[in-house]
């Protein structure tokens, strides 16, 4: 196991994997952080319910962007342009959760609810990481994200209160994004992902971390009345 | 040291502009929330940002 801390003048030092695969996952980050936005801004910013809720709606897209540059600054020092993501069609997207298009404002409260906690597990496995200048942008980036799920809690309590119709059109977001969010993690036995704990790039195994995520969310989803979506049915990656 | 990418300090600046301006009309918004014209400027100086960062031209935005 790899347990040295790397700043960016060591960069070049380093062997040819670690370079290929903080090169890759410092990609797919930026992907996902500018992917949400393009799920969600197209059709929730003029149709979310209130006026406050579309400006939380942009404040959300402008957060986003923001990690977006704060994770192309870390990948561009190293020599890595992510700035390709930026007009990806969504179909093209790295995470299948980002490809698509939210249209209604259930999905974008369980979004919020569901694939951005996905999204604070992904930032959280970089925490005590090996490449310092990465671990030094995710205080501020999970605080914000942490916000998000927050968001995305309330809103979706909100909708639930509003009668039985509405409890089984939630319940249809969650079946939908649930596995996708269990999705989000990767396969069980990724040897990529073990390349990646060696060089202590991230902390836990995929299914760890799914797992760690379902023990997370399912007593919640209980709590709010909702049934537990089957973890196997419909599931991609496994 | 590495080679940066040769975009990063201009891609760098120009986003943050954009996430401070897009803070900037929320707040405007977000501060008058009993004035609805007000808050229908904000949402609609946050919706054309957001689609200029949408469209992702970033060669344009760097020129």
């Amino acid at each position: 196991m790899f347990t040295d801390k790397i700043e960016l003048k060591d960069f070049d030092k380093m062997d040819p994997e670690y370079k290929d695969l903080l090169g890759r996952v410092l990609t797919i980050q930026a992907d996902c952080e500018i992917g949400g936005p393009h799920l969600y801004v197209e059709k929730m910013l003029p149709a979310a319910p209130t006026k406050l809720d579309q400006l939380i709606v942009a404040r959300t897209a402008a957060e986003e962007v923001d990690h977006f540059r704060k994770v192309a600054r870390v990948a561009g020092d190293i020599g890595v342009d992510v700035s390709f993501v930026l007009n990806q069609a969504n179909e093209k997207r790295f995470v299948d959760a980002f490809r698509g298009l939210i249209t209604t404002w259930e999905d974008n409260a369980v979004f919020g609810f569901l694939i951005d906690r996905v999204g604070r597990y992904q930032l959280e496995e970089f925490y005590d990481c090996s490449y310092l200048p990465l671990q030094r942008i995710l205080p501020d980036i999970v605080t914000e994200e942490l916000g998000h799920i927050e968001y995305g809690y309330n809103k979706t309590m909100e909708l639930l209160s509003k009668g039985d119709e509405q409890k089984e059109r939630v319940q249809k977001a969650i079946d939908n994004w649930y596995v996708r969010a269990l999705d989000m993690f990767g396969h069980t036995g990724s040897s990529r992902a073990e390349r990646y704990r060696y060089w202590g790039l991230k902390r836990r195994a995929n299914e760890q971390a799914r797992d760690d995520y379902m023990k997370e969310v399912n007593p919640i989803l209980e709590k709010m009345g909702l049934r537990i979506p089957d973890p196997l049915k419909g599931r991609r990656y496994m | 040291m590495p080679q940066p990418a040769h975009n990063i300090e201009k891609l760098d600046e120009h986003l943050l502009q954009v996430v401070r301006a897009l803070h900037g009309a929320v707040k405007q918004g977000a501060s008058h929330s009993n004035e609805p014209k007000v808050m229908d400027n904000a949402i609609q100086d946050c919706k054309e940002i957001l689609d200029e960062i949408m469209t992702g031209n970033v060669s344009e935005w760097l020129n």
